[in-house]
């Protein structure tokens, strides 16, 4: 089990800002590694390993938060960088017209690490190499493949946090991932496809993530995919019954739910950047986002799943709540600051992209609970729609309200069959009316966690790790091929 | 880190390299970023660290690490990743050699002391202005204050050498009422020249006079696009001009250089230099950058390269390379579009009937050969009737292919530089005929 590295140079940086005048102080050091292959074309693009450490410092003063990083452990270094994030503290509580109630009093002293069966370092390079080049040699299934791209990513990270609290917790997290994509060119058009879902399977685990991904196995039906799309009819435009698959129901969980339930966005801490929100607290236990079958869950011990950990990074212990149960909104995911202004206890979904970041709040493992139906149900009774899988483009409003959605591929549903294929699938909505539309979801059989390894958000901007566990799901009415319908 | 200590510590970790061609770039950064909502800050930060890249090629296997930390120790760790992870790649048979650079001279303008030497208390106190404005207009103000330096040495084992330090600072501010919203923007070199007050008055009047918007059809629309938002809609047409989406197929130039595309009033550079903008002048091999006409009076002239891809396709080096690896190949990263010859007052004042957009929001592609994008307005937006505003409208989305937008404009005679987390552009307003709106919000 991992060690405490950090806990002389810890006690020094909260002293200094005891000192100084913080009346609560935090640390957190991590030292991460981070390793991402890339094949493009038969070439190695990128073979990196990026390790990077340092802590940064969050004090608290006089009601006002202060926050500095830095990446000198010497003594005059933590020193520094402790009196800074007091200093700063300082600055801000001089021009407060409002304050942050009382600090933190939570104390934990434990260690974690993420199971997994092989770490990505103990799997020889060459190994790992040869996987990508081989899955990326069979994207090329027709010569209309202008581009074959393979890559995996592994992330190692050891987090030690401590405060003046006496808490004094570590972590040693594991997450990995893979995919692979195929452009395919023609005269006048260019098409897409990509495997797993559609930035590849993301998780907590190790090299047997993306073994699990079967990406040799997918890569010339997805070759195969992108250059058939080129002939491919243009999606319909119009308003009809659609089935998303998993993956894109993931990414509809992730802005038109995840987004929206983040209370600092709801607070508006994110106003001018990412945006607020159109829920509000009084709308808890009022508001039916969706039909009876929608229950949505934060659960950040969900083994596997991308964002899982034991700790968040302001020291708050993971738990499962409930965001959406049986289609009515009963909770937002929260900081212990945020939690306290509704009354209630923090749900632990605090990170900060690394320790250069300030933590704040993120959706981490955002679940949609699966249905009760198989995969194949789905296309029962509908008449005349479309199946839809695989983003390409998302976009939706600063209140996360109105969204669009463009995928790779599509195919016609006539009388409750699959049919042929169709490219430019895109389609649209309003948050609430969506989820209402939302009629069955398919059962745990294709139930998978999907990892999103490029969520954006904060000033300076943060690119966080989350997770949405989804199924694929119909939806009733919906309006179909916006953008090429004019 | 100075630049004397930056070159120092370059040439330290390339002599401790064995194998093979070796680059180093040494980035030291300082910055601090105040941040605010409701008329209070928020999230207050700083950061301090200097990151060591090195890029090792063995027989044309590329292997790349980094580090942060900076004793004997960690250095020579960093050269044995590097040389490992080479020595496991794949040869690629195009790789030119590393770049041998000449010296490039950093504009004038690009560093200010004392930007560099900003304090909190220097941020807050702007952030204190802000929300004095807001106050006095009934509003609440979300946004930031931001302050940074950095220095970057590129060295390589040809000999190349360049270095560079800078300072950046800006404000971001969005003025809010109960129902509508205003924005204003500003980023420069220098901390002096940063003007809180005027800057939270511009989206002060904004969010004022669109209290009570209503909505308009969605439709085509004669629109009028101020700067901060045409900066973040162009910049999903100037990644096309990288050498590998040209090369790949993905980018509208597949269909060739040297044709028009666009309005023959369109022209776009990028160019390091600008006044507005005064950046690093090589890129990151160390070659000196040169300004490139991207669109010239409308016709497509030239695609960005770095060593790679210049040697790829047989084309100049245009010195556009990004920090090695990287996917997505050489990219403009200083867009310069030429202004015109009317102030935006003047071309709000020649529309009869159109619709006034400040900021635009979450644009994405939709299908990138044709260029369609789709984005939503927010902060800001209001019908012009008769040459006047008259009144703030609900925000819309739009579906909008770019070329077309840029085969029926007019720009304004008032460049600004236009910044966000994935673009830094120096852009006017632009006043664009037949804009799609495509459906509407209750907000």
């Amino acid at each position: 089990m991992n060690e405490l590295v950090f806990e002389s140079p810890a006690q020094r940086a909260l002293e200094t800002a005891r000192a100084r005048g913080a009346a609560y102080t935090d640390i957190r050091f991590e030292d991460g590694r981070s390793e991402r292959i890339e094949v493009r074309n038969g070439v190695v693009v990128t073979l990196s390993d990026d390790r990077t450490v340092g802590y940064g410092v969050r004090a608290f003063y006089d009601g006002a938060w202060g926050f500095a990083a830095g990446d000198d452990l010497s003594d005059a270094g933590l020193d520094a960088t402790a009196a800074r994030a007091v200093a700063i503290a300082k600055a801000g509580a001089a021009v407060a017209s409002r304050r942050f109630a009382e600090a933190p009093a939570e104390r934990y002293v434990d260690r974690y690490a993420t199971p997994i069966e092989r770490a990505p370092s103990d799997v020889p390079l060459g190994e790992r190499v040869a996987l990508l080049l081989e899955a990326e040699r069979a994207l090329h299934a027709t010569p209309r493949i202008s581009v074959g791209r393979a890559w995996s990513d592994a992330w190692r990270t050891e987090k030690e946090f401590y405060s003046t609290t006496g808490s004094k917790i570590a972590q040693l997290l594991y997450q990995t991932g893979s995919g692979i994509s195929a452009l395919a060119v023609g005269e006048h058009d260019a098409q897409d496809r990509t495997f797993p879902g559609d930035v590849g399977l993301y998780k907590a685990g190790g090299w047997e993530v993306v073994e699990s991904a079967q990406l040799t196995e997918n890569a010339a039906r997805i070759g195969e995919e992108a250059s058939r799309l080129l002939d491919a009819p243009q999606c319909p435009s119009g308003e009809m019954d659609i089935v998303l698959g998993g993956s894109q129901v993931s990414l509809q969980i992730h802005e038109s739910c995840g987004h929206a339930a983040e209370l600092d966005r709801i607070m508006g801490w994110e106003a001018n950047f990412s945006g607020t929100s159109f829920l509000d607290p009084s709308l808890l236990g009022k508001l039916r986002y969706g039909s009876d079958k929608v229950t949505i869950v934060i659960d950040n011990t969900l083994p596997g799943a991308f964002a899982t950990v034991a700790y968040d990074d302001e020291g708050s212990k993971s738990v499962r709540s409930d965001i959406i149960r049986n289609g009515m909104l009963v909770g937002f995911e929260m900081s212990r600051d945020t939690a306290r202004t509704i009354g209630r206890d923090t749900n632990a979904c605090v990170r900060a992209q690394s320790w250069r970041h300030i933590p704040m709040i993120r959706m981490c493992n955002l679940n949609l609970l699966p249905g009760d139906v198989p995969f194949e149900a789905l296309f029962e009774g509908i008449r005349d729609g479309v199946y839809i899988e695989s983003n390409r483009s998302w976009s939706i409003d600063d209140h996360r309200l109105n969204f669009q959605f463009g995928c790779e591929i599509g195919w016609e549903i006539k009388n409750g069959r699959r049919g042929r294929m169709l490219k430019n699938p895109t389609y649209a909505g309003v948050t609430p009316r969506f989820w209402n539309s939302c009629d069955a979801i398919a059962d745990e059989r294709s139930w998978v966690a999907w990892g999103t390894p490029n969520c954006g958000k904060g000033e300076p901007m943060q690119t966080g790790r989350t997770s949405q566990a989804a199924a694929p799901a119909r939806f009733r009415k919906v309006r179909v091929g916006v953008g090429y319908d004019g | 880190m100075d630049r004397a200590a930056r070159e120092s510590l370059a040439h330290k970790i390339l002599a401790l390299t064995d194998r093979g061609e070796n680059e180093v770039i040494v980035f030291a950064a300082d910055d601090g970023l105040t941040r605010f909502t409701h008329n209070a800050i928020h999230q207050n930060v700083a950061h301090a660290e200097t990151t060591l890249r090195l890029r090792t090629v063995i027989d044309g296997r590329t292997g790349v690490a980094s580090a942060n930390a900076l004793d004997d120790a960690a250095l020579a760790e960093l050269a044995a990743r590097a040389a490992a992870m080479a020595q496991l790649s794949a040869r690629d048979d195009v790789f030119p050699g590393l770049a041998q650079s000449t010296a490039a001279e950093a504009p004038s303008g690009a560093f200010v002391a004392a930007t560099a030497q900003a304090t909190p208390d220097l941020r807050a106190r702007r952030a204190a202005e802000i929300f004095g404005v807001a106050e006095r207009n009934e509003l609440w103000a979300a946004g930031y204050v931001k302050t940074g330096s950095q220095g970057i040495t590129i060295a390589n084992s040809r000999g190349t050498l360049a270095s560079f330090d800078g300072t950046d600072c800006g404000l971001n501010i969005k003025q809010n009422a109960a129902d509508s919203a205003g924005f204003a923007e500003w980023n420069g070199n220098d901390v002096g020249a940063l003007d809180a007050g005027r800057a939270a008055s511009i989206a002060a009047d904004k969010a004022v006079r669109s209290r009570a918007p209503e909505s308009i059809e969605p439709g085509e629309w004669t629109v009028i696009i101020e700067s901060p938002a045409f900066g973040e809609l162009i910049s999903y047409l100037t990644d096309h001009f990288g050498a590998q989406a040209f090369d790949e197929g993905s980018s509208f130039l597949s269909e060739g250089l040297d044709r028009k595309y666009v309005g023959e009033n369109v022209s776009i550079f990028d160019d390091y230099a600008h006044p507005l903008a005064p950046s690093m002048p090589f890129d990151y091999e160390g070659v000196a950058k040169q300004r490139v006409a991207l669109f010239e009076r409308g016709v497509a002239k030239n695609v960005v390269t770095d060593s790679y891809w210049a040697a790829k396709l047989g084309r100049p080096n245009t010195g556009h390379a990004l920090p090695a690896p990287n996917s997505e190949g050489p990219l403009p990263t200083n867009v310069v579009v030429a202004p015109g010859t009317k102030t935006t007052a003047q071309l709000i004042a020649e529309t009869k009937r159109g619709v006034l957009v400040s900021r635009f929001w979450y644009i994405r592609p939709v299908d990138l050969r044709r260029t369609i994008v789709t984005g939503m307005t927010r902060d800001g937006t209001f019908l012009i009737e008769k040459g006047q505003i008259v009144r703030g409208v609900r925000n819309m989305r739009f579906n909008q292919s770019i070329l077309a937008a840029l085969g029926n404009v007019e720009f304004s005679s008032e460049p600004a530089r236009s910044a966000a987390y994935s673009y830094s552009s120096v852009v006017p307003a632009a006043k664009i005929e037949g804009f799609r709106f495509t459906s509407s919000t209750d907000f």
